[in-house]
């Protein structure tokens, strides 16, 4: 049975090109910079960008998030190369850099006057969480073709990836058109933009790279 | 005998290249190891179909191999990913025993040793890892396997529902 199903197989062979990291990695890279580029045709670039004068807040919150996401971009692409032993938890560190942001926005809040807490309101906040999720949507949909061409073995922690990394760089483009320099605003929707689409992922991203 | 890590690894780069001969050699090499990876670690009657499984996935992903990498770490993860899910598939087994003289996984290597499902098995809980060896690897039924280790029915199944669960989340673990 197994020689004959091993025949069939040896029929079917035609060369294939293996997969190669850098080539995975440099899809997601040129997505987040289509995202970004579109983020600043259609909405526009940030006043202080402009003027040359970027407020710390830009750097900060964009060097995390481009950090979170590339690390964990790297992670999805090297899933589409299984091997036992393979470990790429870089993007962890990133992640508990990232999270300061919504810790430090927590602990400000005990002492801040109402006033300080008005960006929060979602007005503001909703654009940033759609423009974000959009953006991260189509990094995502690169990430996912993909893997389907690989071989990922751990689905669920794939889409969890999936959705965090995406989400990271679709909400680093959203910075350089979001005027908001609050840690509030940050802590809250930045982190909520890349957690909705990281559960998202979750969701969603298994059942589309399953074989 | 079955091939070394060296030969497999050059077999599969000619393979990727398109040599039908040094594919065909492979698959047979593969085939050997597998049945040796499985045995033990899966009902006796369900060792053919998952090893031609795991071949044919072998063959739908052979891509996914990096040529610069050793090969048996990547077999064995598409052989561990292939084997949870035939897992998930057994409910009751036909066969009520292991056919004692089917051999364990290999462990004369030292790559071979840390990519086993042995080894796999060992890093869940013992209580899921339990269950999970008697319900869907010897083929015993809950209520059977509910009475032999002392947990409740409804807690062989979460145990064992969440053991396959994490072991989809170690395939890569060593």
């Amino acid at each position: 049975m197994s020689d004959m199903m091993i025949d069939r197989l040896v029929e079917d062979l035609t060369p294939v090109k293996p997969l190669k990291n850098r080539n995975g990695f440099a899809l997601t890279l040129a997505m987040a910079a289509i995202v970004a580029a579109l983020v600043v045709m259609i909405a526009g670039i940030r006043g202080d960008i402009l003027m040359g004068m970027p407020h710390p807040m830009f750097f900060l919150r964009g060097g995390v998030l481009l950090l979170l996401g590339l690390t964990s971009s790297y992670a999805v692409i090297a899933m589409s190369q299984p091997a036992v032993g393979n470990s790429f938890k870089g993007w962890i560190w990133a992640l508990a850099a990232a999270l300061l942001f919504p810790a430090t926005a927590a602990v400000m809040a005990v002492s801040a006057r109402p006033d300080d807490m008005a960006i929060l309101v979602p007005r503001y906040g909703m654009e940033c969480l759609g423009v974000s999720m959009l953006a991260g949507l189509g990094i995502a949909a690169a990430q996912v073709l993909w893997l389907r061409r690989g071989a990922p073995v751990a689905l669920e922690r794939a889409g969890w990836l999936v959705g965090m990394s995406s989400g990271a760089l679709g909400a680093a483009a959203y910075s350089l058109h979001c005027p908001f320099n609050s840690i509030f605003y940050v802590g809250l929707w930045y982190s909520l933009a890349v957690a909705l689409c990281a559960i998202g992922g979750r969701l969603l991203v298994p059942r589309l790279i399953r074989w | 005998m079955i091939a070394s890590e060296e030969t497999f690894r050059r077999l599969m780069t000619k393979a990727q290249a398109g040599d039908k001969l040094c594919y065909s050699s492979l698959l047979t090499e593969c085939e050997k190891w597998l049945r040796r990876y499985y045995a033990r670690k899966i009902n006796p009657a369900a060792i053919d179909d998952l090893v031609q499984e795991t071949l044919i996935s072998l063959h739908r992903k052979r891509a996914s191999y990096d040529p610069a990498r050793p090969f048996l770490p990547w077999l064995a993860a598409i052989g561990r990913y292939r084997w949870i899910d035939s897992l998930r598939k057994i409910y009751r087994h036909e066969h009520d025993q292991l056919y004692e003289d089917m051999v364990a996984d290999p462990q004369d290597e030292t790559v071979t040793a840390k990519v086993s499902l042995a080894r796999l098995l060992d890093m869940l809980p013992p209580k899921q890892a339990e269950v999970i060896s008697l319900v869907k690897i010897e083929g015993l039924s809950i209520i059977e396997a509910s009475a032999k280790t002392g947990q409740s029915e409804s807690l062989v199944k979460v145990n064992i529902h969440r053991g396959l669960k994490k072991l989809s989340s170690m395939v890569e673990s060593e």
